[in-house]
């Protein structure tokens, strides 16, 4: 087991593309860290250059206290699984998993052992006499993972590994993965741009955008608590709302004014009314959204309905606003008509503001 | 309307594409084609498109046999999941040419084009050519393409999957407003459950090329015909138990495998149960259930947690009851530990039963709310 720790790390291909621009995290010993982003955002060149398969163009990554820029991968003692995962077609599952273990010059009971352990950890028992082709993708990617893993590495990288399944195959790895972690202490690190698999299965969730780190925390803080706009709307399914407006004084209260719509700012930005940006994003999850079709009480947007989803266990409805699209969670029982008009309420205690000029989230300032 | 008859594709002498097909599309429907890689989704496609031509059983629209009719002729537009756009034309090009084929006026065309990409959000693209665009943004030209031109039927194979997550949600609520504004047929596959669910009219449930269910998405969810039906719509998927029923001073029990706990077996099924040991099993969705730190009249069966996936605005608990695992949604402050007992307000009466992997029985309450006045389905 180890401590992973990259120092301003940078990774430039050519002379011009820069991959990764100076990114520093540390993953705790034992720690399950996510590397979270879109496509083209430096979360697959940071674990390759982990794994040591690609060279680190500056800064210093350390295992525990210790350098690895010119250890080779597999002085590195890391383990590393990719979606596609090349097994021995002719080899059993069973002698799959052996084999990394025989080649190491493993005894034969103890060669038992661990292939026996790690089919057991990844369900595998009733598989072990099969041939990788009479597998399934998800249980052909159990086989992969067990077979990176039989060797017990320091550190465990996964690069999207389950992307590809369905979606009964990939709940069903989250909660197998996350056992492993639970049961084994690796530490790992976890490469995907599926927020949900990120906040499921991480200790903490690095999000990045653009070769550059936008965010570290715990699921529920990066969900609650968004560091900028960026974050905001790539966690959380479906997707934060965003509204733009500028704060507003009337009569002794700072209001948030988008357009015709003003309603009042949460009560810890009245005391700091004056030092707000002038231009401001407010945003809001579908969650903390409630719509109604009674314009009776006080709403804060009205807009019409574009559409309804039912998804069975709650319904996405879409609202225009005049300017903008919201989707809000309703319970299946409430049900509107498309272009039908709807009044929205947004709970104060969830608004997140952001600077409109840099992205970032307005906080308290602290004391 | 299109009538699939026992259609078949066969590929070789032992693989298929499908198998023995029979439903029919409805005119103005939006239906979702569902199923995991290898189900006969796209076979299915293509078939009705007459790309391919099935090796038994007939397609008919209205009546008529469709296997003579070219496909250019079948008044059907499709989206290729592999986008199949042409290199040397511009987005703008590449949306226009069917439209000029089938010649169109220029006005319209160009009226036809500013409407797509703003729905597509595609306007900024026009003049680029595909290689310059980005996988999602080659993804909505294709569905661009399909959907610009004047069609009876629109057949659209993953048309969002490789979208973000934003641009999904936003793309497939414009593909729901389309389907209900341009009173379209629409024909959607798809291996992802939520947009099944939020988009179809009706599902039809497809695995190894054999049709397992069709239905709205109501009746798929709460009555699943069966066991891979019950776990593959919805999501996180339907958890099982396996069980065995038996009997104790006269009453029945579901004894839970390789566990203490017994459920009461519901008096309405009590009959229709031998008490002989059987392959049955118990089905329960993450949200029709709840979860106490205490053993109470409502939460009588103890569970170990297994894991937590904090989703941000609910947990996901799998609890470990004997050799099952069940996965309840609870809200996101509700986080136990690793190995803690926690509570679960299991009952056989709110759960489905499955009997070597057919349904014969829903949730009592889930069957009054759909007016099945309380009747056990069968098995198919």
């Amino acid at each position: 087991m180890a401590a992973i720790t990259l120092e301003n790390v940078c990774k430039t291909y050519g002379n011009r593309v820069e991959a990764v621009r100076g990114i520093s995290f540390e993953a705790k010993d034992g720690e399950f860290v996510a590397l979270l982003g879109p496509s083209g955002c430096g979360k697959s060149s940071t674990m390759r250059m982990i794994a040591g398969l690609e060279e680190i163009t500056r800064g210093t990554i350390y295992f525990d206290s210790k350098p690895v820029n010119d250890l080779r991968p597999r002085d590195r003692k890391v383990a590393m699984a990719f979606e596609t995962y090349a097994l021995y077609p002719t080899l059993t599952v069973y002698e799959n998993l052996a084999f990394p273990l025989r080649s190491a010059g493993w005894e034969k009971e103890k060669v038992d052992a661990k292939v026996q352990e790690y089919a057991q950890l990844l369900e595998l028992n009733r598989l072990l006499d099969r041939v990788p082709g009479d597998l399934s993708g998800g249980q052909a990617q159990r086989v992969g993972l067990a077979r990176a893993l039989v060797r017990e590495p320091a550190c465990f990288l996964l690069d999207e590994p389950i992307s590809h399944l369905d979606t009964r195959q990939r709940h069903r790895m989250r909660q197998i993965i996350k056992r492993l972690h639970l049961e084994k202490g690796f530490t790992m690190i976890y490469v995907t741009h599926d927020q949900e698999e990120a906040m499921a299965m991480a200790d903490r969730v690095v999000v990045m955008h653009e070769g550059v780190i936008r965010q570290i925390g715990a699921p529920a803080e990066i969900y609650r608590d968004p560091a900028d706009e960026f974050v905001a709307g790539f966690v959380g399914e479906p997707p934060m709302n965003f509204l733009e407006g500028s704060p507003n004084l009337l009569d002794g209260q700072w209001m948030f004014q988008s357009g015709e719509r003003q309603f009042a700012l949460p009560g810890w930005m009245q005391v700091h009314g004056h030092q707000l940006p002038h231009n401001l994003i407010m945003g809001i999850r579908p969650f903390d959204v409630t719509v109604r079709t009674d314009s009776g009480t006080p709403y804060d947007a009205a807009g019409k309905v574009f559409v309804q989803e039912n998804l069975c266990d709650y319904s996405i409805v879409a609202v225009d606003l005049s300017d903008v699209r919201f989707q809000v969670v309703t319970p299946t029982s409430f049900s509107v008509e498309r272009h039908q008009p709807v009044y929205l309420k947004f709970d104060p205690v969830f608004m997140r503001f952001f600077d409109k000029e840099t992205g970032k989230a307005i906080t308290a300032p602290r004391d | 309307m299109i009538t699939l008859n026992n259609v078949s594709k066969r590929y070789t002498t032992t693989t298929f594409g499908v198998r023995d097909l029979n439903f029919e599309i409805r005119d103005q429907e939006f239906l979702v084609i569902y199923g995991p890689s290898g189900a006969g989704k796209s076979t299915t496609l293509k078939l009705l498109a007459g790309i391919i031509t099935p090796t038994g059983g007939d397609i008919l629209r209205d009546g008529v046999s469709l296997l003579d009719v070219a496909p250019e002729n079948r008044d059907m537009a499709m989206a290729f999941e592999n986008y199949a756009l042409y290199s040397h034309m511009s987005v703008r090009e590449n949306l226009a040419f069917p439209l000029r084929a089938k010649g169109m006026s220029k006005k319209e065309i160009e009226e036809r084009v500013e409407k797509t990409s703003r729905t597509l959000q595609i306007t900024d693209l026009l003049d680029r050519r595909p290689g310059f665009l980005s996988g999602g943004q080659r993804q909505r030209v294709a569905l661009g393409r399909a959907i610009i031109r004047p069609a009876g039927l629109y057949l659209l194979d993953e048309p969002i999957g490789h979208l973000d997550a934003k641009l999904r949600h936003r793309m497939r609520g414009e593909l729901k407003a389309m389907s209900a504004d341009m009173s379209a047929t629409i024909v959607l596959v798809t291996t992802a459950s939520r947009e099944a669910l939020a988009l179809g009219d009706r599902i039809a449930i497809l695995r190894e090329g054999h049709l397992q269910q069709i239905g709205t998405p109501n009746e798929v969810y709460y009555q699943p015909v069966n066991e891979f039906v019950a776990s593959f719509v919805g999501e996180p998927p339907m958890s099982f138990l396996s069980i065995e029923p038996k009997r104790d001073n006269g009453k029945l029990f579901f004894q839970i495998q390789d566990c203490m706990d017994c459920l009461e077996v519901p008096a309405q099924l009590a009959s229709s149960l031998n008490g002989e040991k059987e392959d049955y099993r118990l089905g329960v969705r993450a949200s029709e259930i709840t979860v106490s730190s205490q053993k109470d009249a409502e939460h009588p069966v103890a569970g170990e947690v297994y894991i937590v996936e904090h989703m941000g605005y609910c947990n996901i608990i799998s609890a470990k009851l004997g050799s099952g695992l069940v996965r309840v949604i609870t809200d996101a402050a509700v986080a136990p530990k690793r190995r803690e007992n926690i509570w679960l307000s299991l009952n056989a009466e709110n759960m489905h039963l499955f009997f070597q992997g057919n349904a014969v029985q829903h949730p009592s309450s889930l069957r009054n709310s759909l007016n099945m006045n309380g009747e056990i389905m069968r098995a198919r």
